[in-house]
């Protein structure tokens, strides 16, 4: 593979991410060709050394994307850091996944629930005291803020669980590429 | 499968000899990894995503030299919490390979 064949996958596997951090990836890679060349070897034989640039994209990919998760905590950046283990595609992950996908589900399904209860709460302590409940309007009043409060602290629960499994998730990924999956592909 | 065990232990230990020949003096990443490619076996385009976790964990820090020859150099050197984060793991790997070293005396 020449220099322009391998940069070329290499940029193809990082597309997404920043182009600053490519362009800095890239800018080492370019650099290595240079220093192996002014070495007296032939591109070919750096390339090769080098390894597969897709695999090599992968693990830059991923550790970027556990980065983001570990720096910033979103929903936004936690989907990635989910997408760039899956990204590392290690078969025992695409075991792993039916389940991953089950937990996921649920744990929407969950949080859907906590904020349909929640407005729930809302109507009965807004309508409540005007429908002749058991009690008064103050039960009323007091069962709507008890269901909100509730709700809450269930969505809080719930954050907390989903933050924890997607730390186990990256844990797991980190192991797996840096002590199981081969360095050695020459 | 002695091949997988092979790549298992060096992979764990590349960080360590990454951390190891940057407590001796700074580096470029090209020198690094044809020293460790030579040494050990592993594969060079390796040490990139290594050197950019190191740097994110704050355990190493870049500066450019001008190169006689070539675009200008990115050196590696070990920061206070590389040094400590090499001290530990040295320490970490020198009893556990000499436990491991021991049980395989005993099984001669």
């Amino acid at each position: 593979m020449t220099r322009q064949a391998f940069l070329a996958r290499l940029r193809e596997g990082l597309r997404g991410l920043p182009p600053s951090l490519i362009a800095d990836i890239t800018a080492d890679y370019e650099n290595h060709f240079a220093e192996g060349v002014a070495a007296g070897r032939t591109e070919d034989e750096v390339a090769a050394a080098l390894g597969d640039p897709g695999r090599l994209a992968r693990e830059l990919r991923a550790e970027h994307g556990l980065k983001q998760w570990e720096t910033q905590r979103s929903a936004a950046s936690g989907a990635g850091a989910v997408f760039a283990v899956l990204g590392l595609g290690a078969i025992d992950l695409l075991i792993l996944l039916p389940i991953l996908m089950g937990v996921g589900a649920t744990l929407f399904g969950l949080a859907i629930a906590c904020v349909a209860v929640f407005f729930a709460g809302g109507v009965v302590f807004a309508a409540g005291p005007f429908t002749g409940m058991a009690g008064g309007p103050a039960a009323a009043m007091l069962a709507g803020v008890g269901l909100m409060a509730g709700a809450a602290c269930a969505g809080a629960l719930l954050t907390l669980v989903s933050i924890a499994l997607i730390n186990a998730l990256v844990a797991y990924g980190r192991l797996h590429y840096r002590l199981l999956k081969p360095a050695l592909d020459a | 499968m002695p091949e997988a065990i092979e790549i298992q232990l060096k992979k764990g230990a590349l960080e360590l000899c990454v951390l190891a020949l940057l407590s001796q003096h700074d580096g470029y990443a090209y020198e690094i990894a044809s020293r460790l490619s030579d040494a050990i076996g592993m594969g060079e385009g390796t040490i990139y995503p290594l050197m950019r976790r190191l740097q994110a964990d704050g355990l190493v820090e870049t500066y450019l030299v001008e190169s006689p020859a070539g675009p200008s150099r990115k050196y590696y050197r070990l920061t206070q919490a590389g040094r400590r984060s090499f001290e530990a793991q040295k320490s970490a790997w020198t009893s556990f390979s000499g436990a491991v070293a021991d049980i395989l005396g005993e099984a001669k």
